[in-house]
């Protein structure tokens, strides 16, 4: 009884916050609204639409790719950093920490404003620190490169966070694990691969997850920035933009909760994948 | 009370933290390279405060990493005054909607972690699933069947329509369940009961104080997220001062753009995300240890 | 109505959420509701008694100050309360008014509706008709074409005329001089003008056009005559933008321009292009009437040295011009107070003083002949713009633009299709024309999955 009783409010609230509207959803999504022509049961068609959508098709990709790239590069970085910061080699190591830290503090939308300002291809100080120099300035918002900027943006904000999540990850690991390790003249870089790592895999597999999360769901950023690079970001440029899109431009809400449902189906799969090739590459070793 | 908590945080952290490791040398080198990075991550930070001392012109005649004419006083004049000060309810909205909304979270997630990690009941496991699985589906979709919903609570347009959705923290949950399995020893309750406490009074008088850090973790989580939040208060308010710093700051972006009667307050804009990013980057500065312990509960025992 | 035993249904099946059941029942839902307003004159008795009786009325808007009409109208009719809401510019505006609607619940009774806007709000019959509340009799104050902006399919009077936006050119007479230019008075001329100006300058161009430019876009196609839309108020739209010569001949002479690299292709409103019109970068904007006020805002160094012009012309011997922007102010049928929504509508852009407020404080180009003759408006000379009498020269754009463009009843969609198609084609600087057929394509795509029946 005592388990229903302190599980019940915050299962009271989900349902009401989330389960509800969720399944409103749902129901939503076998349903057609035309403008003309009003409201019609469509069974599964619009999920089957959405299948061959070139629209939700290219966001998924482009968020896989997203994922392929930035994910690896912003976690790499953080367990870098954390490390570096756990070997205890640093000066400064409070400074630095809470400088790598300090971005998680802006929130996505002032974050973007800023490094639209600084992407800027005319009053930018990267284009006038390349033009005083007589360079081209780079366009960080044309259609090949906004990609890699949104990326940057993403990196930027989440590194900090990621590292101190697996510094405390690795300030927890008993130090007798490697003090042997050590007496046996195992260099810092050795440690750090055969035993610290290993031993911060769960720190490591939550934040990946939570990562695939993230990017699958990539909103605000590109949002934004499409002010500034409307040709390079179109209303698809991501599945949750797109949905977005169609809820409220396209007065498609049941299209768009379908995609959703469709969305939140990759990201359990991916988020599976991630945790089998973990666990696979435990058993190996 | 914070008291207690950074008390009990600190007595914590001493007895579970490893004994200090031998140090293997300092290295300027490493730490050089470290504040190259460093650079990095301060730029942006540092052109926004740089930003903010300019007027509207500065801002693209002026190098945009350097101090040009000092125009911060009229900036923070503007932005505090502009459209009556509704900046000021901005702040005070924001800072509201993000403590009820993270110590609701945090209660929340710790009652209900606690009864996932130490009770087996019919339905747990099921529920514990569905409420992981609802973190992969993306919420904008559902902004039209929520607002619905709301609507027809007659929610929409007040503050409990952004505060009620942010108490639920699936992932809070997550995390009090991961904590609570080890950090109430089986045998504490156990003896508990023994001593015939009801399993309310078990939770509240001797499990609680245990779960304190991992509370906080939600609680600092659920804080950041709320103060971060865009899109729900966005879909959900009408009324501009029911509005959170980053859907005003939009709106104010939004009028530049906006062809007839058309303003632009880039340099507001600006100096106002700065006011806007202060009380948190200021959080961060002095909760420091808070962060770290906090943030590192979950992962650790994950 | 389905839509509400759908709702309905699936809510009960949730005893968590009765709460918002009964009150998602008792609201009726705001689309198909039948009810709505007189079909026959309210007479001035009814009107007298609403005006009289202690009312509280929401207004959305985001003009500035627009509380200084608002405050006239509730000086002359004290019963009268008036919540004034900017909920947000342009997207989240109507995106907030589209939900409010579906729930219900939340709508206000008045609404600032752009022009352009109107028909996707009156295909969902949302919009109340105002002709019984005797807004018919402004007719004759007023333009052909802008009475046809608020009588879309020519149903009934859905909104009264807030500000327009006839479309001129602005220009640095300084920019031009040293490059050797006039103003041209043909496109003919203005291509070559662009040439010549690009010849001598390295680092500014005549003009910038913007990929997400649909608006203004249809401005320079209404201009030359082009009429791609139309719809009748049922299930019938006409979607003709590949059949339409004019519109050909428009995409056609910017794929030309856009090919030449000799104008930009900026993203307008966001701070580079503001910063392109303040320095130099551009000498020129082809832009509505409430260009000029807002250039004088943004462009503060270059004080002096700009000029107002008609567009360049097709035919010089028939001058003509289109409309780019501006506002109504329309009634939601959901209003409990329709006929003190209507009058306020009404008093804000028609009373004389309030009119003549908005035009000469808040700077909203006047829709009404009345006002556009109004010496305290027409007279003004704008140190700007050099001395120029700028709103005697809108005046007589405005004099110029024809009758009979229409906008699709789903014009949030179009343009955002025009987005993916033209205005890709335009920041990519490929081929506009092929865009041109792209984006009639989705269109018709669009609208017959919608359920209209689409003829070209």
């Amino acid at each position: 009884m005592a388990a229903y009783a302190l599980s019940m409010p915050f299962m009271v609230a989900f349902a009401l916050m989330i389960a509800v509207p969720l399944v409103y959803a749902g129901y939503l999504s076998l349903f057609k609204k035309q403008l003309i022509g009003g409201v019609s049961f469509v069974g599964m068609d619009n999920y089957a639409r959405a299948l061959t959508d070139p629209s939700f098709l290219g966001g998924v990709g482009r968020m896989a790719l997203f994922l392929v790239i930035q994910v690896p590069v912003m976690l790499g970085l953080s367990l870098l950093f954390a490390l570096i910061l756990d070997s205890g080699m640093l000066r400064l190591q409070k400074f630095i920490r809470l400088g790598v830290f300090l971005p998680y503090a802006i929130p996505s939308v002032i974050a973007t404003l800023m490094w639209g300002y600084l992407y800027g291809k005319d009053f930018g100080p990267f284009a006038q620190l390349a033009k005083s120099l007589g360079l081209p300035a780079p366009d960080f918002l044309a259609g090949g490169n906004v990609l890699f900027s949104i990326m940057n943006i993403v990196t930027w904000g989440f590194v900090g966070y990621n590292m101190i999540v697996m510094y405390a990850a690795l300030r927890s690991i008993p130090a007798e694990l490697y003090e042997a390790a050590r007496v046996d003249g195992a260099g810092e870089w050795r440690v750090a691969w055969s035993i610290k790592i290993p031993a911060i895999k769960g720190a490591l597999l939550l934040t990946t997850i939570f990562s695939v999360i993230g990017s699958f769901q990539l909103f605000n950023e590109p949002n934004l920035l499409r002010v500034i690079a409307p040709a390079a970001i179109g209303q698809d440029y991501t599945p949750n933009m797109y949905a977005f899109q169609l809820s409220f431009v396209n007065q498609d809400a049941n299209y768009a909760a379908a995609i959703a449902f469709l969305l939140g189906i990759v990201i359990m799969a991916v988020s599976y994948g991630v945790q089998l090739t973990t666990n696979r590459k435990e058993k190996a070793s | 009370m914070t008291a207690t908590v950074a008390d009990r945080l600190a007595a914590g952290s001493q007895t579970t933290a490893p004994p200090r490791r031998k140090r293997s040398g300092r290295s300027t080198l490493l730490t050089v390279v470290m504040l190259l990075c460093l650079v990095y991550f301060l730029l942006p930070i540092f052109w926004l405060i740089v930003a903010s001392t300019k007027a509207n012109e500065d801002l693209f005649n002026s190098f945009g990493l350097w101090f040009s004419n000092m125009n911060l006083a009229q900036n923070l004049n503007n932005v505090f005054t502009f459209q009556n000060g509704v900046f000021i309810h901005w702040m005070v909205n924001s800072l509201i909607y993000a403590v009820v909304s993270g110590l609701g979270a945090s209660a929340l997630a710790t009652a209900a972690g606690y009864a996932f990690a130490k009770y087996r009941f019919p339905g747990g496991n099921a529920m514990f699933t569905v409420v992981l699985g609802a973190v992969m589906i993306p919420m904008t979709a559902l902004a039209i069947p929520t607002y619905l919903l709301f609507a027809g609570a007659n929610l929409t347009n007040t503050p409990w329509a952004v505060i009620l959705p942010s108490l639920v923290s699936p992932f809070g949950v997550y995390l009090m369940r991961v904590y609570a399995a080890d950090a109430v020893p089986d045998s504490l309750i156990e003896a508990a009961r023994v001593d015939g406490a009801s399993e309310m009074r078990i939770f509240f008088q001797i499990v609680l104080r245990l779960l304190v850090p991992g509370s906080i973790t939600v609680l600092l989580f659920a804080l950041v997220a709320s103060w971060n939040n865009y899109f729900l208060p966005l879909i959900m308010l009408n009324s501009p001062e029911l509005f959170p710093l980053p859907v005003g700051l939009a709106q104010w972006q939004a009028a530049s753009a906006a062809g007839s009667g058309s303003q632009a307050l880039f340099s507001t804009v600006i100096t106002g995300s700065l006011v806007s990013v202060l009380p948190l980057m200021a959080a961060f500065l002095f909760l420091q240890r808070y962060w770290q312990s906090g943030l590192g509960t979950g992962a650790v025992k994950a | 109505m389905s839509r509400d035993i759908s709702r309905r249904s699936i809510l009960a099946a949730f005893p968590l959420a009765a709460l918002s059941v009964s009150a998602l029942t008792a609201c009726g839902g705001g689309t198909s509701s039948a009810s709505g307003g007189p079909s026959s004159p309210v007479s001035q008795a009814d009107i007298d008694s609403a005006m009289k009786k202690d009312t509280k009325l929401t207004f959305w808007t985001w003009v500035p100050d627009i509380q200084k009409e608002v405050d006239l109208f509730q000086a002359k009719y004290p019963a009268m309360k008036v919540e004034v809401v900017n909920v947000g510019q342009g997207g989240a505006h109507y995106q907030k008014l589209r939900a409010a609607i579906q729930a219900g619940k939340g709508a206000p009774d008045v609404v600032q509706m752009e022009f352009d806007k109107l028909p996707s709000f009156t295909l969902t019959d949302n919009l109340l008709d105002l002709t019984p509340y005797g807004i018919g009799d402004l007719k004759p104050d007023y333009p052909g074409w802008v009475w046809d902006g608020v009588t879309p399919g020519g149903k009934g009077i859905f909104g009264v005329p807030q500000d327009t936006g006839p479309m001129g050119m602005l220009y640095r007479e300084d920019l031009f001089t040293a490059a050797g230019i006039t103003a041209p008075k043909t496109w003919d001329e203005f291509a070559a003008a662009v040439s010549t100006y690009r010849g001598k300058n390295s680092s500014s161009m005549l003009v910038n056009w913007a990929p997400s430019s649909e608006a203004n876009m249809l401005g320079l196609f209404w201009q030359a005559g082009g009429r791609p839309f139309s719809y009748d108020g049922t299930r019938n739209v006409k979607i003709n933008l590949t059949g339409d010569a004019a519109c050909k001949k428009v995409t056609s002479f910017w794929n030309d321009l856009f090919r030449s690299r000799n104008i930009g292709n900026e993203p307008d409103f966001a701070d580079a292009w503001y910063q392109g019109l303040n320095n130099g970068k551009y000498a020129a904007w082809l832009t509505g009437a409430w260009g000029p006020v807002f250039l004088q805002g943004t462009a503060k160094s270059t004080a002096g040295k700009w000029r107002a012009a008609p567009l360049p012309q097709w035919d010089s011997s028939k001058p003509a011009s289109g409309n780019y922007g501006g506002s109504t102010d329309a009634v939601l049928k959901s209003s409990e107070n329709p006929i003190a929504a209507a009058m306020l509508a009404r008093f804000v852009n028609t009373d004389d003083k309030a009119a003549l407020t908005l035009a000469n404080e808040q700077f909203l180009f006047p829709p009404s002949t009345k006002t556009l003759k109004n010496p305290a408006f027409a007279d003004a000379a704008a140190s700007f713009y050099g001395g120029q009498k700028v709103n005697q020269q809108f005046t007589d754009i405005a004099s110029t633009v024809q009758e009979g463009f229409q906008f699709l009843p789903f014009n949030d969609y179009a343009a955002s299709s025009y987005d993916k198609t033209m205005g890709k084609a335009i920041g990519d600087r490929s081929d506009l024309n092929a865009a041109l057929s792209a984006w009639q394509d989705d269109l018709v795509q669009y609208a017959k999955g919608q359920g209209f029946t689409v003829a070209s």
